[in-house]
């Protein structure tokens, strides 16, 4: 049972990759005349073009190109950036890792606000706070990521200048010694901007599951002993509310990204997120291609491993 | 002509007069009902709020005639005042009268663009859920894999490539948003088709198309429109970030989402007005469809 429904889950993320690779792959062959012309610029003399398209095995037909475009797939080929001078390659390595730190820190920003609000909450569950908490949640969640972050720019970096109003701190480029303390300076206002929606959702989800706790009966034990209401709240109730955390944290993946590339964008932070968007801009494909693939597969994982997580977690789903 | 009045008195008391009107329901009663079926404090804060927004992007131009566009070299980014509500931007453009442009342009694409999301929806689901066994599967193991994708990064990618305009902005988005909302139709109607009036309309001959349109469709109509106020916010979040990123309404027309954008672009002069117009209208738009939906979603759950 268990197998079967670990297979199902795999077959499906591996149908997602297909369909992936083959919208992206039709996209970028229904641009207007063709990758060449995307490459080259569109005031490229027709023999460029046709050598480019005979190197880059344009000639063929579509459905041999489509073979090509999986072969290159696989040997990790993802085409040359002709907008950045590289290969595309090369080009994310950075960008991942400075991504891959700046949604770290948010996440746990997130989490353990949420864990602290969510329990506050399902204190006070039918009492005042915990509705204008219920209503802060709300309204915090619904206001676009882009906004909070342009927000956050307007007061924390120009009216009293806290923070800078973006890029990235700890000079990289020049081969110097990486400033922590500037690198992290830079990653406050961002990683507050990814984490607030997040704050806001995980922790409703998370005060629901506080209060259903302080509900049952052995709480009430453990208040007739007369056991501290801190050690309550600790031992018993954020004990058992936090197990299922770990799922949710799984489905948050797909959010952060999203999340994640308004926020890099807004920030000028040279992230994955901050890559798609200019070479959306540039219009430079081969870059564009690769970057929707990689957040693609990145997102088609998370699913994957939220699901998995959550059926080993829950018997329920295992059985469904 | 005249008979006596005794006459007239026996006749009124007895006999039993059908009054005008009795036996058929009126349109205002079946309104009525229908309102009532989704009455909510929630429901009616919601859609004040929308139709507010919608007010202000399309009647605020009749009321407030003042071009988007002109340019007034003299008046660049000034603050809010009387001869500007909302004031200026860098060209010296009204703001209010761009925030009703970005209103109009914003609003049409979260609402047509929702449109076709739900109708490919209802055909995607309606077509697994009357589908043989075998066909159903397949279509929804395709439907989790397009779940699985990142929705706003291959929209993103469209945009880089097709030529924007609202037209194709409208396009890209619903035909990129449906897959939530067929699983929800599909599970609906597998509901309901097993239902005694469905199996009797069956019976009575009644085709597989007319039971889908008349029977199921109807039954899943209540949450059919609360999945489309949610589908509406967020389209009109999606094309908001969209234009944000300057990968959507494309300048000099105005969109709420771009305006903000022009915003950030100056933020290091802090021309506030600038950016909290804008980016209070989108989260307006969007609390207003979502406040609507949580009543009608509180309604329909019995709360």
């Amino acid at each position: 049972m268990m197998r079967r429904m670990i297979l199902n889950r795999l077959g499906t993320s591996v149908l997602s990759l297909f369909l992936l690779v083959t919208i992206v792959f039709f996209l970028i062959h229904a641009t207007p005349g063709g990758p060449a012309y995307s490459i080259l610029g569109m005031h490229a003399t027709p023999e460029a073009v046709a050598a480019l398209n005979k190197q880059m095995g344009l000639d063929h037909p579509l459905w041999q190109q489509y073979g090509i475009w999986w072969a290159h797939l696989f040997e990790g080929n993802l085409g040359y950036s002709f907008t950045q001078h590289a290969p595309v390659a090369t080009l994310t390595g950075s960008y991942l890792a400075n991504s891959i730190i700046l949604y770290v820190l948010a996440t746990v920003i997130a989490v353990l606000f949420s864990v602290l609000i969510g329990m506050f909450q399902g204190y006070w569950a039918e009492r005042t706070p915990g509705v204008l908490i219920g209503a802060g949640q709300i309204i915090v969640y619904s206001i676009p990521t882009f906004f909070i972050g342009v927000m956050l720019i307007l007061f924390f970096a120009i009216y009293v200048s806290w923070f800078p109003p973006g890029g990235i701190g700890g000079d990289q480029s020049a081969g110097g010694v990486l400033n922590i303390g500037s690198y992290f300076h830079h990653m406050v206002l961002p990683a507050i901007t990814i984490a607030l929606p997040l704050t806001a959702g995980l922790s409703r989800y998370f005060g629901h599951q506080a209060r259903s706790e302080y509900r049952l009966d052995y709480v009430r034990t453990a208040r007739a002993r007369g056991v501290p209401p801190l050690r309550i709240a600790v031992n018993h109730v954020l004990r058992n509310a936090i197990r299922p955390l770990v799922t949710v944290i799984g489905m948050m993946i797909p959010g952060i990204f999203v999340g994640g590339i308004l926020t890099e964008s807004v920030f000028n932070y040279p992230g994955l997120g901050w890559l798609l968007w200019r070479s959306a801009l540039e219009q430079d494909y081969p870059t564009l291609s690769a970057i929707v693939l990689l957040i693609g597969v990145l997102t088609i994982l998370g699913n994957l491993a939220a699901d998995l997580t959550n059926s080993i977690l829950d018997v329920r789903v295992r059985y469904e | 002509m005249s008979s006596s009045p005794t006459d007239m008195n026996v006749n009124n008391s007895l006999v039993a007069r059908p009054i005008p009107g009795m036996f058929t329901r009126l349109w205002t009663d079946s309104l009525r009902h229908w309102v009532g079926q989704y009455s909510h404090p929630m429901t009616w804060t919601g859609l004040g709020l929308f139709v507010f927004l919608m007010l202000f992007s399309w009647l605020g131009p009749v009321l407030y005639p003042v071009s988007p566009l002109a340019i007034h070299a003299n008046h660049l980014l000034l603050a809010p005042s009387w001869q500007f509500p909302f004031g200026t931007d860098n060209l010296g453009r009204n703001l209010l009268a761009r925030m009703m442009d970005g209103g109009q342009a914003t609003l049409e694409v979260g609402l047509l663009g929702a449109l076709i999301a739900i109708s490919l929806g209802i055909i995607y689901g309606m077509i697994a859920a009357m589908s043989p066994r075998w066909l159903d599967k397949v279509l929804m193991r395709l439907l989790d894999a397009l779940l699985a994708l990142p929705a706003i990064v291959l929209m993103i990618f469209f945009a880089a490539i097709i030529p924007l305009n609202a037209l194709s902005l409208i396009l890209v988005l619903g035909c990129l948003s449906w897959p939530g909302l067929a699983r929800i139709v599909r599970n609906e109607a597998l509901a309901y088709k097993e239902k005694d009036y469905v199996l009797a309309a069956r019976q009575f001959g009644a085709s597989t198309f007319y039971i889908a349109r008349t029977h199921l469709l109807r039954s899943m109509l209540p949450i059919l429109i609360v999945n489309a106020t949610f589908m509406v916010a967020d389209l009109i979040l999606a094309l908001s970030g969209l234009s944000f990123l300057g990968l959507g309404i494309q300048p000099p027309h105005a969109s709420w989402g771009g305006l903000l954008n022009d915003g950030l672009q100056l933020v290091i002069i802090g021309p506030w007005w600038m950016i909290v117009f804008p980016g209070v209208a989108i989260f307006l738009a969007i609390v207003a469809m979502n406040v609507l939906g949580q009543g009608l979603l509180a309604r329909l759950e019995g709360r």
